[in-house]
């Protein structure tokens, strides 16, 4: 499968401090996440699905350990990061739906402030964010295209004509942005002028009283604004007639407004109300009509103007239309700058890519070796770390800094290798300790039986984990990074240089454009009652004033996936969404949340029990039982071709609208998981169960290469086992109804 | 399951309002329906349509507004409101009349006697309604509290009978006579105690809130006997643990807290208390939806084996259809107080009529992936799709044994569409 993958989680452990002990809730799991997918997990309650997923969040209870394993976003391993780093990627990259909306949403403030809160505080920290890493990949473009000159000197080109290139590229993108700012002011304005004015009109249209004098007053100043800015080539005039028209209503109302409301206003300091007259609102209708003309109109490309005004200071291109701007401009700057400028860019990518492929490869034998010496075991602490740093640097020199995708495995690497070696000089200490500990307390457990006192307490089980387990999870830290760059060595030659340069000017184009983009409150206000619209609040600029306790179950939870939304994140975890509601609603918001992740490509984390809406929903589904993963394929596979026992038992233990023979529920109540069982966790309510699945934990078997299952049944020597008769009756059901669909 | 045609429990134009400042919100409008004997009975709806009012309102954990509640024939709960309603509707057209009387009198001083006889004749007609209307509202009151009464009796009767016969058996034996005058008496005191209403007993949807957390579980499960009156405390226990054993608990279990058990567990508890009263029928309000898939289908189980070995018949309220489906004989179909479908359970699956019931059958998610993919929603939009301005609605019988909530025209659609 050859898609981006944007979360992927690897041996994630995760334990809870309890006063009876060590509650092992996640144990082990490990799936990836694509674009633009959704991955269901399923499970019971206390099968460790919401424990993943606010692990993934970065919300996990305060009695939580984090025993091993990682979680890889955007290069960063996310049970590894700082609290602050966190910040930055929650509700911003990663945002989360709640099971219960009622207690996610903040009683004592309106809907429209929990809305705009988080859009208001991301667009702060974004436009910091957006320099940084402008400057940044400037950096280590320049840097890059030094080094690639060295190497292979082109005709021409020195090291100070790149200093020169990028200085030009850097001076001419802060014009741009210079005149992008300017031109986004007298947007935002058109923009906020447009959100009082619909204001104005909804308040008119309901017969509601408004302070008519002081809106015709805002919207005064941001016509203002607009005819000073970059914007209205061509609608000068128009603009102009609709300045004198507000001037004239404006005039017409206040001499409606009467002196006691004057007054009032005066000692009250408060708003003198009264209704839009007709004529107001024809005009206002009229200059919004304008302004979304405007607005409409085809952008101007600031990255070709910036050059051409960097260029020629003195040039005034405001009055010239976006149209034949971009096009004057474009011609200069490819001819100019863009064209030299791109074989620079260009040279730099592929001798990055070159040297990384090496770098590579001589870090895959740098990881080969250390296997080995990590395979034959018996190591000091200082040969440990030796190895350790040896591997790291090659990693780190393998990592290409040129690229946009960070490559989460590399990045990584160094941090997960030295916790993994630290972890095994812990347990050759601890080990032997926990050993005379358990011997100690069974001793004396032993001696009280025998005594024939009753001994109301349990021994506490051993925490050992054997050394060459550890060594086995150093190694496959190791072998994870060397499968990577295996692939990426032999995908080297599908490598598109040109490609590559055009995606790092974009990169660099949109963090440039993203320092200058402002969000006031207005503005926000409008995107928030769009969201709402979106996710189908009906009379969303009513309910915008709304507090959630006015709203129905459903209607909170589609704010509640508003709120989600309004950051735009790249990935949303939805914590039992429906469970909440009943069908109708329950099928709305499924729909609602699958037409988002069509029009954004999101990619979804879906948890549930409910199997039913798991149809719906899933590209893939991994069955959770027990705090580890059983099961895990595509929607298709595991519904029509399930594999492990306990999805059989989850598919016959819920009735469809066809079942009429008894239901075979899965009796008795997943382990204790303090005391987790040591073979097969299932095995205890499993009536396939064979001796094995009491002593063994199964490995996962590939059923194909999407489908896995963790049961000892696959096993080549295992007996042939019916899956239940209510199962393949439902198949079999299925399939007819299916063809019936195909046909 | 039973091919038996006796009505165990009959709802008769139920109405059950709430205030609600100075309106009234009509959570269950007007809704009428029977349960036979041995048979499982669904109610569904989204929530907030009145399902749940309704079980409570025939338990009389509320005091309906209106209509009647019979249960093995006897009328266990009467609403008085439409009763009232019809007297002030009644006072309020003839002030009206009399008024208008009144008025001509004034200005035609020749037809005055004629006048005056017309508004007595008014009057009098009035009162007759007044009357009526009252005896009514007596009759539901005494009906009501007669029903235990008769109930009583009825279980009086029933003792001595078959003392009768034991007294003969044992005559001459004065010790063995002794003991069974002592059991007579003791069963006659709690025969005396006893009310019609514990017949039916309810199934909590939440199974934590509804069992008290400081009382064992031998204590919750055995409230019931004690409240009844029985006071022998190894019969309570001996109850219990068979009452414990049925539900697929253990003995062990009476004397732990209802914090140490799991959801399934708590909610057999929750069973258990309800079925140690040996009633006649059961109320189930939603007693899955708080559960766990694979305990769903435990307590599912249990409920079902429950009804064959006891005889119950159950009232079964949930929003899940798929449950329903699989649980129920009969189903109803709620919308906003009103009953709008009625039918047996694979005819209302295989032909719904009504708008909203295809709507509901349209949104039950199935574990089947390719079919959930191409599954359009219908939408149901009561305002586009009745319009009852001119011909009012109400339940009729479309074809034998299945009702909808509709107007004359649609009655002729709906017949139409199931030939």
């Amino acid at each position: 499968m050859n898609r981006e993958i944007k979360l992927s989680v690897n041996d994630l452990k995760i334990s809870f401090r309890t006063d009876a002990g060590k509650v092992q809730a996640v144990r082990n799991i490990s799936f990836d996440l694509y674009k633009g997918e959704t991955l269901a997990i399923v499970g019971e309650s206390g099968s460790g699905k919401s424990v993943t997923s606010k692990a993934i969040m970065g919300i996990s209870a305060g009695n939580s350990i984090y025993e091993g394993g990682e979680i890889l976003y955007d290069g960063q391993d996310l049970t590894r990061i700082p609290e602050e780093e966190m910040h930055k990627l929650r509700g911003d990259k990663i945002a989360m739906i709640f099971q219960d909306p009622l207690s996610s949403l903040n009683p004592i403030m309106r809907i429209g402030k929990q809305i705009t809160e988080a859009m208001l505080l991301k667009n702060k920290a974004n436009r910091k964010e957006g320099r940084v890493t402008f400057n940044k990949t400037l950096a280590a473009l320049s840097e890059t295209i030094k080094k690639a000159l060295a190497e292979n000197p082109q005709p021409g080109v020195t090291a100070a004509d790149v200093d020169k290139y990028i200085k030009t590229f850097d001076a001419f993108n802060i014009q741009a942005i210079k005149l992008e700012n300017s031109y986004n002011d007298a947007r935002t304005a058109a923009e906020e002028m447009i959100a009082v004015i619909e204001d104005l009109l909804f308040m008119t249209e309901n017969k509601q009283k408004v302070d008519v004098v002081s809106s015709l007053g805002l919207i005064k100043s941001r016509l203002k604004e607009i005819n000073d800015k970059y914007f209205v080539a061509g609608y000068e005039d128009a603009l102009k007639a609709h300045a004198v028209a507000v001037e004239e209503i404006t005039r017409a109302e206040r001499a409606k407004v009467s002196v006691i409301d004057v007054v009032k206003k005066l000692v009250d300091n408060g708003a003198s109300k009264n209704e839009a007259s007709p004529e107001t609102v024809e005009t206002l209708k009229a200059l919004k009509k304008t302004a979304q003309e405007m607005l409409s109109q085809p952008q101007y490309n600031f990255f070709r103007i910036g050059y051409y005004v960097y260029k020629h200071p003195e040039t005034d291109l405001s009055q010239m239309p976006a149209d034949a701007a971009n096009e004057m401009t474009v011609k200069f700057l490819n001819e100019d700058f863009m064209d030299s400028f791109m074989v620079l860019v260009k040279l730099a990518v592929q001798y990055s890519f070159d040297k990384t492929i090496e770098h590579k490869k001589s870090a895959v034998e740098a990881i080969e070796k250390a296997i080995d010496f990590f395979r034959a075991g018996d190591f000091t602490a200082q040969e440990a770390e030796k190895t350790c740093k040896y591997v790291n640097s090659s990693v780190t020199a393998a990592i290409d800094p040129l690229a946009i995708v960070k490559d989460n495995v590399a990045y990584t690497c160094g941090s997960s290798l030295e916790r993994e070696v630290k972890k095994y000089f812990f347990y050759v200490k601890n080990n032997p300790k926990e050993e005379a500990r358990f011997a100690r307390q069974t001793a004396q457990r032993e001696a009280l039986l025998a005594k024939g006192k009753k001994v109301d307490w349990k021994i506490v089980p051993k925490s050992v984990i054997a050394l060459d387990v550890q060594i086995a999870a150093i190694v496959s830290v190791l072998s994870r990074v060397m499968n990577k760059f295996k692939a990426d060595i032999e995908a080297a030659e599908s490598f598109e240089a040109d490609k590559r340069c055009l995606e790092i000017i974009d990169f660099l184009k949109e963090k440039a454009s993203q320092v200058v983009y402002t969000l006031t409150k207005r503005i926000a206000k409008e995107k928030a009652i769009k969201l709402m619209e979106e996710v189908g609040i009906p009379e969303a600029r009513m309910r915008y004033r709304q507090y959630p306790f006015e709203f129905s179950g459903g209607m909170r939870q589609r704010i509640v996936i508003a709120i989600a939304l309004s950051a735009n994140p790249d990935i949303l975890i939805c914590d039992e969404p429906t469970t909440a509601l009943d069908v109708t609603i329950q099928a709305q918001i499924l729909e609602l949340i699958n037409r988002l992740k069509k029009e954004r490509n999101l990619s979804i984390i879906f948890i549930t029990h409910d199997l039913g809406v798991v149809a719906n929903m899933a590209d893939r589904i991994a069955v959770m039982y027990a705090g580890k993963i059983v099961e895990y394929g595509t929607a298709e596979e595991v519904f029509y071709k399930p594999q492990h026992p306990y999805t059989w038992a989850l598919l016959s233990s819920m009735p469809d609208l066809d079942t009429n023979e008894k239901l075979d529920a899965i009796p008795g109540t997943p382990p204790n998981m303090i005391y987790p069982p040591v073979g097969d966790a299932f095995a205890e309510r499993n009536k396939y169960a064979m001796e094995i699945d009491f002593e063994l934990q199964p490995p996962m078997y590939e059923v194909s290469p999407t489908h896995y299952a963790a049961t000892w049944l696959l096993h080549p020597n295992a007996p042939k086992v019916e899956i239940p008769k209510i199962i393949t009756e439902r198949i079999r059901r299925m399939e007819e109804r299916g063809g019936a669909h195909a046909e | 399951m039973q091919n038996n045609n006796e009505v165990l429990l009959k709802v008769d134009h139920l109405c059950q309002y709430f205030r609600l400042g100075r309106k009234d919100l009509k959570a269950v409008d007007d809704v009428s329906f029977e349960i036979r004997k041995g048979e499982s009975f669904g109610l569904v709806g989204e929530s907030g349509c009145g399902k749940t009012t309704t079980g409570r309102s025939i338990i009389k954990l509320y005091n309906i507004t209106s209509g009647n509640v019979y249960f093995k024939g006897e009328r266990i709960g009467a609403g008085i409101r439409s009763y009232q309603d019809a007297i002030s509707a009644a006072r309020a057209d003839a002030a009206s009349k009399i008024k208008a009387l009144r008025a001509e009198k004034d200005a035609d001083a020749a037809r005055k006697a004629e006048i005056q006889e017309e508004i007595k004749k008014i009057n009098k007609e009035l009162g007759a309604v007044v009357d009526r209307n009252r005896a009514l509202i007596r009759d539901a009151k005494s009906n009501t509290k007669d029903v235990d009464k008769k109930y009583v009796e009825s279980l009086l009767q029933a003792l001595e009978a078959e003392y009768a016969q034991k007294f003969d058996a044992a005559a001459g034996n004065t010790v063995q006579l002794a003991a069974l005058k002592k059991e007579y008496k003791n069963r006659c005191r709690v025969a005396k105690k006893s009310k019609l209403i514990t017949q039916i007993q309810m199934i909590f949807q939440d199974p934590i809130a509804s069992l008290d957390p400081r009382m064992t579980v031998r204590d919750i499960i055995a409230e019931g006997l004690v409240i009844k009156g029985i006071t022998d405390k190894d019969y309570i226990n001996e109850k219990v643990y068979e009452i414990l054993e049925t539900v697929g608990l253990v003995r062990e279990h009476a004397d732990r807290y209802p914090h140490e058990f799991s959801g399934g567990q708590r909610q057999r508890i929750g069973i258990a208390r309800a079925v140690i009263m040996q009633p006649d029928m059961i109320i189930a309000d939603e007693p899955v939806s708080a559960l766990d898939v694979s305990i769903q289908a435990q307590v599912i189980n249990l409920l079902n084996d429950l009804r064959e070995r006891m005889g119950l018949t159950i009232l079964f309220i949930a929003h899940d259809l798929s449950v329903v489906k699989y649980f129920s004989d009969r189903i109803g179909v709620m919308y906003f107080g009103k009953m709008v479908e009625l039918a047996d359970s694979d005819e209302l699956f295989k032909n719904p009529l009504h708008p909203y019931t295809k709507s509901l059958l349209s949104a039950i998610p199935l574990p089947d992936p390719v079919y959930e993919k191409q599954r359009t929603r219908i939408i149901y939009n009561p305002i586009a799709e009745h319009d009852y301005r001119v011909d009012k609605p109400s339940f009729r019988e479309i074809a034998p044994g299945h009702f909808v909530h509709c107007n004359d025209a649609e009655e002729q659609k709906y017949k139409q569409q199931l030939k």
